[in-house]
């Protein structure tokens, strides 16, 4: 497991478009939006960085998934994983091996697009505590959806596509281009059925409230139970996926 | 011993085997031959465990693979048909990646991979990306990464496909030392010189079926019996039935007979009797390719 999750990790790093959307291309919405929204003058300056680093922190942490998916249909296509099923390791150990690396790029990414609001906007931060739960829960949610899509989908653009719907459409509808409040009231109740809405708001109550766990533990369990249903799905698809690939 | 039993393998409605059983000595080569899509990765991924479904049973040694899959894979080095490394990663990764995978680690893993490396000829590049790689230096990393746990079984689907001569030999040599060493060999190919070369005992397969099962010499003796070979622009099918039983092959003709020798003298006769010209008359050794075609009426490779 840790062999498959090392190598999964190197060739990663390695992966030059992992970097840019992951880190560049976030950064390069935050700086934009702020500078765009921070002249408004019926906000105050501590809501706008905290809507807009989270927001897109979040918003690009669901991105994730298409890398999920590449790699996976690629394993698949190429017969890797007929090649791995060859060997003494487990079904189970490669498909936690596949997920670690993903786990923590994304927890990397928060705390480099979290560790730039702070140096660059003065991002406050709250209850480190609640915000490190919140961090793992989200970047659990996402890669735990991110397995299911990997080993449901068919091809590679249909789970770019399907990521983008997801991660666009929950952007937009979970509140993270626009806080939810100003949308129209069937808009806000959808947007509750989103997990991109609740880490934002749980962000919200940890940063602008300066709420703790207590205050949070309905958005953390929102999430983990969220991450938990992606889990399961994508063990659940696991053994087709499997049958897929061994020929 | 690798004794295979009963085994069929159906894709939904597809049978790609149908009821193959034979028995491998273990320190020898079986050769698998067969055309595309006669079932020859199928067999093979069933041996190796990767394939779960199918009807049958194959004991190795004492073991059964619906029973103890593991033991029997700790002792398997299969090298699929596709190339299967990580080809952004360097050689050295891949090896490690697969080294770790059979439980090697540290210092066994590196002695391991310089022996490995020094097997395959790759010492020099183990450095650089796959990426890089030519395609018999790939093939040849394929091969490395499933012998560094010095399996006792080694399973090869056609390892020399799309490469040149020289790292065909290259991979031939590796072959001979794993023989050397008493590994079981079982390498599927549809190349019948490769396979004549280097095994002990064959398998014909076709659609799914074993045709044919035993050792090269046997085979040998069993089908390739000489025949005649004529060619020339005076020479018609209509004569040469009168000497026995003939066909087309070629741009000649094969005349079949128990005595050939025999039949090669009357033939002598009737030409200058007739004063006709053969540009080729000699006795024909049927090659495997023959038998092959004979037993199945299909040839190994597409036209
Ligand atoms: N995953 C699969 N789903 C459905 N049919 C399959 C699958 N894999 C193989 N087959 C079919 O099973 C038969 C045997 O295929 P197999 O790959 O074992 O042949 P092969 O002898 O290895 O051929 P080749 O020389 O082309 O590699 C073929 O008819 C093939 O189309
Ligand atoms: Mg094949």
């Amino acid at each position: 497991m840790w062999a498959i999750a090392r190598t999964e990790l190197k060739k990663t790093v390695q992966d030059k478009g992992l970097w840019f959307w992951t880190f560049v291309l976030p950064i390069v919405f935050i700086v934009a939006f702020v500078a765009i929204f921070s002249g408004d003058e019926s906000t105050s300056y501590k809501e706008v960085v905290t809507q807009i680093i989270p927001g897109y922190t979040i918003m690009f942490a669901f991105f994730i998934m298409i890398s999920m998916v590449i790699v996976f249909v690629k394993d698949r296509e190429r017969g890797m994983v007929a090649r791995i099923a060859s060997t003494p390791l487990s079904i189970h150990q490669y498909f936690f091996g596949k997920w670690l690396p993903f786990m923590i790029i994304v927890l990397v990414q928060i705390t480099v697009l979290f560790g730039f609001g702070v140096v660059v906007y003065d991002l406050p931060l709250g209850d480190p505590f609640a915000l490190i739960l919140l961090s793992l829960a989200l970047a659990f949610i996402v890669t735990g959806w991110g397995m299911a899509m990997a080993v449901i989908v068919r091809t590679e653009n249909m789970g770019i596509a399907m990521t983008q719907i997801l991660a666009l459409g929950g952007a937009l509808l979970g509140g993270l281009w626009m806080p939810v409040e100003f949308m129209p009231d069937v808009v806000q109740n959808i947007s509750k059925a989103l997990p991109q809405y609740w880490a934002l708001q749980g962000y919200k109550e940890i940063i602008l409230s300066g709420g703790g766990v207590a205050d949070i533990w309905l958005h953390l369990l929102i999430l983990i139970i969220a991450g938990v249903a992606g889990g399961v799905l994508a063990l659940v698809s696991y053994p087709r996926f499997l049958r897929q690939s061994r020929s | 011993m690798i004794k295979v039993e009963n085994i069929s393998k159906y894709y939904g409605t597809l049978q790609a085997l149908n009821n193959i059983s034979f028995t491998i000595n273990e320190g020898t080569c079986f050769g698998l031959v067969g055309p595309n899509g006669a079932g020859k990765s199928t067999l093979m991924k069933i041996l190796s465990g990767i394939l779960l479904n199918f009807d049958g049973d194959i004991h190795v040694r004492d073991w059964k693979v619906s029973k103890d899959r593991l033991k029997i894979k700790q002792q398997i080095g299969y090298i699929p048909q596709e190339i299967c490394l990580e080809d952004t990663l360097t050689a050295r990764d891949n090896l490690i990646l697969f080294g770790n995978l059979y439980g090697l680690k540290g210092k066994e893993l590196q002695r391991r991979m310089d022996e490995v490396l020094d097997q395959i000829g790759l010492s020099e590049r183990v450095k650089d990306k796959v990426v890089t790689f030519s395609g018999g230096m790939k093939r040849r990393l394929n091969i490395g990464c499933a012998l560094l746990h010095k399996p006792g079984i080694v399973i090869m689907d056609e390892p020399t496909v799309g490469i040149d001569p020289q790292s065909r030999n290259s991979i031939f040599s590796i072959i001979h030392q794993l023989k050397a060493e008493g590994s079981t060999i079982i390498y599927s190919s549809h190349y019948m010189e490769e396979v004549e070369q280097l095994c002990d005992s064959i398998g014909l397969i076709d659609k799914g079926q074993l045709m044919e099962f035993g050792r090269m010499e046997e085979l040998l003796e069993k089908y390739a019996k000489p025949s005649l070979f004529i060619a020339g622009e005076s020479i018609e099918l209509g004569m040469l039935q009168t000497f026995g039983e003939a066909e087309a092959k070629g741009n000649g003709y094969l005349l079949n007979s128990d005595e050939p020798l025999l039949t090669l003298e009357k033939l002598v006769a009737h030409c200058r009797e007739n004063s006709l010209e053969p540009r080729r008359l000699e006795l024909y050794h049927p090659r495997l390719e023959d038998i092959f075609f004979n037993l199945t009426g299909t040839q190994l490779r597409d036209a």
